[in-house]
């Protein structure tokens, strides 16, 4: 005990509740106080009366400074983890739902309406591909029609020039006593050695596939032969010939596929002189 | 000190609600502690913006780090009043404080510097003159030092140029006065 009362007549407990001591000397006093309630009673003696000598010397703050720091604890406790308030949960009223999904809805038109122009476009452009496809095989159909037709004009013009080229001489060719309906023309243009025919006029029987027509001038009463030719029902054109400077006359007869040598006399088709 | 429309609780209420983190316990510590620790902070602290200042830090402290407190170690009272102290020192040494102190005004120093010294007369100190009568001159000057200007006891014997025993001798006088007083 005497220990005791030395270490509370020591002044170390003063100190201690003015905070005026080393973590050191605030360590021991704290085991001391738990060790000896006769040294907690003295601390506790001097702790109330240091702080009624406070409240004796007591200052009143002004009335504002209260409204502003409790605001600043308040605010603070609002940010402080362990408020327990702040782990209430979150009240379902507050929660305000969202009605009818209105922006949704307008998205869900919008893609439908997207999707209802997608398909339109595609039908027309599914549409236009046909009709395009269609136009196409006109133009082949036209151009094809064009060519045939400027062949045509070209085959027309050819053949007009050669009737109207004065070197020519048209020389009509009739039937021979055994054919009488028989009959054809020749065009010959002995400056530029050219002989043809107007198959389109040709008015000969069709031969058949072991025979051919020949084409013969008769050049000072021997014949020469110009080349052989089929009449088909479709030839319509002017057929170039051999060709040959002089002729007195020409004939046709039929003679075997390839033509003859020397005319078959007796199988004479047509024949006309040149004038 | 109670006034009308004040909480006031047991300080085991008190500390207790503190320990729940209740928001009453707020407005009660500071309805109890705000003029006892105001008048220990403006004893070291004269300017009142200042001094005002550190009662909030004061009271942001005691809330902050409330867990660190133990009712073992001492009555809850002693934690805060050495909290505010401690803030209140630290102020007056900060950089801040010095600086707009210097810029005090010539003719204003005079009465700075008794304030600083207490040797004017606060009027609401009155009531503490009194009592402090009742202490002896040198009881009365070490407690004045050591409590109300943050002084502790090796710079009070420094000043007071007397040994350190006798500080702590004087300062337990001193307390037992008051002790003697109160109850």
């Amino acid at each position: 005990m005497e220990d005791i009362k030395a270490y509370i007549e020591s002044g170390i407990l003063e100190l201690y509740v003015l905070g005026d001591v080393t973590q050191e000397e605030k360590n021991q006093v704290e085991a001391m106080i738990s060790e000896y309630p006769a040294v907690k009673a003295e601390l506790d003696e001097i702790e109330r009366s240091m702080e009624a000598y406070a409240l004796e010397n007591a200052i009143e703050p002004s009335e504002e400074l209260r409204g502003k720091i409790l605001n600043s604890l308040l605010t603070n406790f609002g940010d402080d983890d362990t408020f327990p308030t702040k782990k209430e949960p979150v009240k379902k009223d507050n929660l305000i739902a969202f009605t009818a999904s209105k922006p949704n809805s307008f998205y869900k038109y919008a893609f439908a309406a997207c999707l209802a122009l997608l398909i339109l476009s595609v039908a027309a452009l599914v549409d236009m591909y046909d009709q395009l496809k269609e136009a196409n095989t006109q133009l082949v159909a036209l151009s094809s029609s064009n060519q045939h037709f400027t062949n045509t004009v070209k085959f027309m013009d050819h053949q007009l020039n050669i009737y109207r080229d004065p070197t020519f001489k048209v020389i009509k060719l009739q039937g021979t006593a055994k054919h009488t309906s028989a009959s054809m023309l020749v065009a010959f243009s002995p400056i530029k050695k050219q002989v043809m025919i107007d198959m389109a006029d040709l008015q000969l029987p069709q031969n058949d596939s072991a025979h051919q027509y020949q084409l013969w001038a008769l050049v000072g009463g021997k014949p020469v032969s110009l080349g052989v030719f089929d009449k088909t029902s479709d030839s319509v054109d002017m057929k170039q010939m051999q060709s040959i400077a002089v002729a007195q006359a020409f004939a046709v007869t039929l003679e075997p596929k390839g033509g003859s040598v020397n005319p078959t006399m007796d199988q004479m088709m047509v024949m006309g002189a040149v004038l | 000190m109670t006034k009308k429309g004040k909480i006031s609780l047991t300080e085991e209420e008190l500390v207790f609600s503190l320990r729940n983190r209740e928001k009453i316990a707020i407005e009660a510590l500071y309805d109890m502690y705000s003029s006892s620790l105001y008048g220990v902070i403006s004893r070291i602290i004269i300017d009142t913006a200042a001094a005002e200042d550190v009662l909030q830090e004061t009271f942001v402290k005691i809330w902050h780090s409330f867990s660190s407190y133990s009712t073992e170690k001492g009555r809850l009272f002693t934690w805060m009043v050495n909290i505010a102290r401690n803030l209140a020192i630290d102020k007056l040494r900060s950089k801040d404080f010095k600086n707009q102190n210097k810029n005090q005004e010539l003719e204003n120093n005079v009465t700075f510097i008794d304030e600083q010294r207490n040797t004017v007369y606060n009027p609401e100190l009155l009531g503490v003159k009194d009592l402090v009568q009742t202490l002896k001159p040198e009881q009365k000057s070490i407690l004045e030092l050591v409590y109300f200007k943050g002084y502790t006891h090796v710079e009070a014997a420094d000043e007071l140029g007397i040994p350190l025993g006798t500080i702590k001798t004087r300062l337990r006088m001193a307390i037992l006065e008051l002790r003697k007083h109160f109850n």
